[in-house]
């Protein structure tokens, strides 16, 4: 009897978790077809013009090509020097090895609204320099974004590399693979799905991203999620929910394409 | 093919020596066992002479040429892992492929000498198939198949048969002995197991912690042990402390007397080992050794018996006689008296225990 | 091969450190109307967040609304992480996918969810004032408990991705192990599962807990204009004051009490559970 009460506790606070976390995005997707422009319950009706409207807000539109742009660029830079960063600390013989591990991690543990507010002001001081615009610009928000990427990258990686088996790249240098080619043949192939994980990873930090790119963002290179953000500060509409909803809907297919080439299950 | 030469070869951690001054010459076309218990340092040997350890002092020689500091990929060995160490994400085909690639050999040639390897290790037709996709002993043949087909100076084997049942691990011992001697491959194979060592390898290292206790034939190694620890290690046996008294006389501490080789110089302490095979007995007491029956094991066609000779514990295993016979009425507890001849007997310097 | 790591070491040193120092040394620095910062030394600027009544209140709500949501995350997201782990991998794919989607949809696209949820011509008091539990809307939105409710549906994903990658690595026949001694699901899970757990555990209250003592979005959106935590404060004195040395200080203050709760908190786990 007790066994079973358990179960069905069990059972319920999964499902409980999973209901939790899914619920916002759900509405989101509901309210986005809500014929009324001011969103209530229930639906008046049922209409698909508000996805018309929302491609015809520009600073949509660019807030998505801008994200897009800085997450692709912030990770095609972080998922290498991170990845090559993972396998000297996992496999040099170095001095110091813990402080460079923390020091590759920090980004993670500094709160994203510090982290944002000193680079701000590092921004102004470096403007002072070089005499040229950073904030507000593409190069500005990557760099910032570079800095989500490496840790993710490098705890990723160097939890794939732990949990490979060494005998492997031992068989290949057997075989006559000089280092690199065991590298390049055996050890990279052999990361792939924590490659490929920590670029996903990557690229959901840099896309997602809201305190650290606050204070970064300038005219005409506002990410999407600040654009969303400055127009929710209003209200909640069915466009701002379109336009959500066809970022869900980008996403979802994005991440079901992984899937095909790497089993996530067993990366995340 | 070539020969195989360690000559003082070291390997220290610290203040922990793994692999302490081995020294072995391995014949071309010879199949040399290292043998051990975990820890012995067999398996680091086999590393340095991979190049995947650095020894600590020493020198390897491969087909005469000295490659101590030479890297892995530059030393011509061929190893088969513990762990087949298959690379996952090639073909089965890939990964046997890979070596002659590392040696710039083209694809018509390597394709050939691919088929062929396989055909060897009978995995004709899975070629394509990924490692994951074959059984144990497949895998196991595919490492085979990787390791030999580039033709190396020197084979090396790291328990090979280790993650395989039991069957299985009889059947490969075959193929893989069969395969060295056809091919004529000088191999070096690390083994803890005795049985695998004594009908696979031409002759035996025995280590233990990190030295090397005796390098011999398996008959070498089992009639003559050099010291207790491998006549322990290889076989079973009845060890015996005591003084020889006289020719072909061996007293133990309470003075029984026993049979021992007549040229033993009288006056030497040591310590009497008899193969359980060549202890008689015989259920009546006449003359010989008297000893009490302390039980019987029966395993089939031969059965073990333990007695109790003065005060210690010894073994004859003879073949089970058939029903009916005097022998298959003896109970614990009975008297019985035990008798060998003194020349199967052999005198080992140190004490036992 | 240690240079291997040079080049994300400097970027890291260049981006976060370096701009940490000098985020640090402008907080001593002191505030002019008429020339924004003079050159200075002193503590004045943390005196003034520490002895200012507001910013108590500011950051006690921080910490109260980060510490729930971590303990919530850890009670909800435990047997979520156990399911995954412990799920066969057909399905898994599609589990794994359903935990991550949220994360991808960021944390402003979820809070709007919320308000469309929460609000008061929003699904919850519509389907209350439906079933006739209430008659007038109740007000969900802009109060503590939506901010919380926001922030662990954020977060929770981390959570439970974290402890399920350890879960994963204790071994199934320990649980079969327990059983077979006699202890039930419950008292298995007490004694076997969750103290190996414990490396995730903490992991996973960690990042959860910096994210928490970070959000800026969710409160923001779900708490209103008098709900107040520390990140949107800090952001305020940039964007709407120009008063950097004192938002240079409220943001070492939020740095150095997370980081100080965090091995605090990890320590005393830590030495609960020592093996």
């Amino acid at each position: 009897m007790a066994v079973r009460g358990a179960r069905m506790l069990f059972g319920a606070s999964v499902a409980g978790a999973y209901a939790l976390v899914l619920a916002p995005v759900l509405a989101v997707v509901v309210i986005s077809v809500f014929s009324q422009e001011i969103v209530s319950f229930p639906p008046e009706g049922f209409t698909l013009r508000w996805y018309a409207n929302a491609w015809d807000k520009r600073e949509f539109a660019r807030g998505f090509v801008t994200s897009m742009q800085v997450a692709l660029v912030a990770t095609a830079i972080g998922v290498p020097l991170g990845t090559a960063a993972a396998y000297a600390l996992t496999r040099a013989r170095l001095p110091g090895k813990a402080a460079l591990n923390t020091l590759l991690l920090g980004p993670l543990a500094v709160p994203g609204v510090v982290a944002g507010t000193a680079l701000y002001l590092f921004y102004v001081r470096a403007e002072f320099w070089v005499d040229d615009d950073i904030k507000g610009t593409t190069l500005g928000l990557v760099a910032a974004h570079v800095l989500l990427t490496i840790p993710w990258t490098v705890r990723l990686v160097s939890a794939a590399l732990a949990g490979l088996d060494r005998s492997a790249e031992e068989a290949a240098a057997n075989l006559g693979a000089r280092p690199l080619t065991v590298f390049r043949r055996v050890t990279l192939p052999m990361l792939r799905p924590g490659v490929v994980a920590a670029g996903l990873f990557s690229f959901i930090q840099s896309f997602e991203n809201l305190e650290l790119t606050l204070l970064l963002v300038g005219p005409g290179r506002i990410t999407l999620p600040v654009a969303m953000l400055n127009y929710l500060e209003f209200r909640v509409d069915p466009t701002l929910a379109a336009v959500a909803t066809v970022q869900i809907v980008l996403v979802g297919a994005l991440m079901l394409i992984t899937d095909r080439f790497v089993s996530l299950a067993r990366v995340v | 093919m070539g020969t195989l030469q360690l000559a003082g070869l070291s390997r220290r951690y610290g203040a922990n020596t793994v692999v302490d001054g081995v020294s072995l010459d391995v014949a071309e076309g010879e199949l040399v066992a290292l043998l051990g218990p975990s820890g012995c340092g067999k398996t680091t040997t086999l590393r340095m002479v991979a190049g995947f350890v650095e020894p600590s002092a020493g020198t390897v020689r491969i087909a005469g040429r000295d490659v101590t500091r030479a890297p892995p990929h530059g030393r011509d060995t061929g190893m088969v892992f513990q762990s087949y160490a298959l690379f996952p994400h090639m073909t089965v085909a890939g990964n046997v492929a890979f070596g002659l690639e590392m040696r710039g050999i083209g694809r018509a040639e390597r394709e050939a000498r691919v088929l062929e390897a396989l055909r060897l290790v009978r995995l004709d037709g899975l070629g394509e198939r990924l490692p994951r996709q074959l059984s144990g002993g497949q895998q196991q043949r595919v490492a085979l198949a990787r390791a030999l087909v580039v033709n190396p100076a020197v084979f090396l084997l790291d328990e090979p048969l280790s993650n395989l049942d039991a069957k299985l691990r009889a059947e490969v011992r075959v193929e893989i002995r069969n395969l060295q001697q056809r091919l004529g491959l000088t191999t070096l194979f690390v083994t803890h197991d005795q049985e695998e060592a004594l009908t696979m390898a031409d002759r035996l290292v025995v280590m233990e912690r990190g030295r090397v206790r005796q390098v011999g034939t398996a008959e070498e190694l089992y009639e003559r042990p050099a010291d207790l620890f491998v006549a322990n290690f290889i076989g079973r046996v009845n060890a015996l402390a005591g003084e020889v008294a006289g020719p072909g006389e061996f007293r133990v501490a309470d003075g029984t007397a026993l049979p021992c080789p007549r040229d033993a110089a009288p006056g030497m302490r040591a310590t009497l080992c008899l193969r359980p095979e060549k202890l008689r007995f015989q259920p009546w007491a006449s003359a010989g050794v008297p000893a009490v029956l302390a039980r019987t094991v029966y395993l089939g066609g031969q059965t073990e018996y333990h007695f109790t000779l003065a005060g210690a514990p010894v073994m004859a295993l003879r073949e089970t006689p058939p029903a009916g016979d005097r022998l298959r009425g003896l109970q614990p507890g009975d008297r019985v008296t035990l008798d060998w001849l003194g020349e199967d007997a052999r005198l080992l310097p140190e004490v036992a225990r | 091969m240690a240079a291997l790591i040079l080049p994300a070491g400097l970027l890291v040193l260049l981006l976060l450190v370096a701009p940490m120092a000098m985020l640090f040394r402008i907080s001593l620095n002191e505030y002019s109307p008429t020339q924004l910062m003079l050159e200075a030394l002193q503590p004045g600027n943390y005196l003034r967040a520490l002895a200012d009544p507001y910013y108590q209140a500011v950051m006690g709500t921080t910490m109260s609304v980060a510490l729930s949501c971590t303990a919530i995350c850890l009670v909800i997201g435990f047997p979520a992480a156990w399911w995954l782990a412990r799920m066969d991998s057909k399905r898994k794919s599609l589990a794994v996918i359903l935990t991550v989607f949220p994360l991808l949809v960021g944390n402003v696209v979820r809070s709007a969810g919320w308000m469309a949820l929460l609000g008061r011509d929003g699904a919850i008091n519509a389907a209350l004032r439906g079933l006739g539990v209430v008659s007038e809307p109740l007000q969900l939105l802009y109060t503590e408990g939506a901010v919380i409710v926001g922030i662990v549906a954020v977060v929770a994903p981390y959570m439970i991705l974290t402890l399920s990658a350890v879960i994963e690595g204790i071994p199934r026949n320990l649980e079969e192990a327990a059983a077979n001694l006699g202890a039930g699901p419950l008292v298995a899970f007490r004694r076997v599962v969750l103290p190996l757990a414990v490396p995730g555990v903490v992991a996973g209250s960690v990042l959860v807990f910096i994210l928490c003592m970070n959000a800026y979005a969710t409160p923001v959106l779900l708490g209103g204009p008098q709900f107040k935590m520390m990140a949107p404060a800090v952001y305020d004195q940039f964007v709407r004051g120009t008063n950097w040395p004192f938002g240079a200080a409220l943001a070492f203050l939020l740095l150095v009490v997370t980081l100080a709760l965090t091995v605090l908190g990890s320590a005393v786990v830590g030495r609960r559970y020592r093996r």
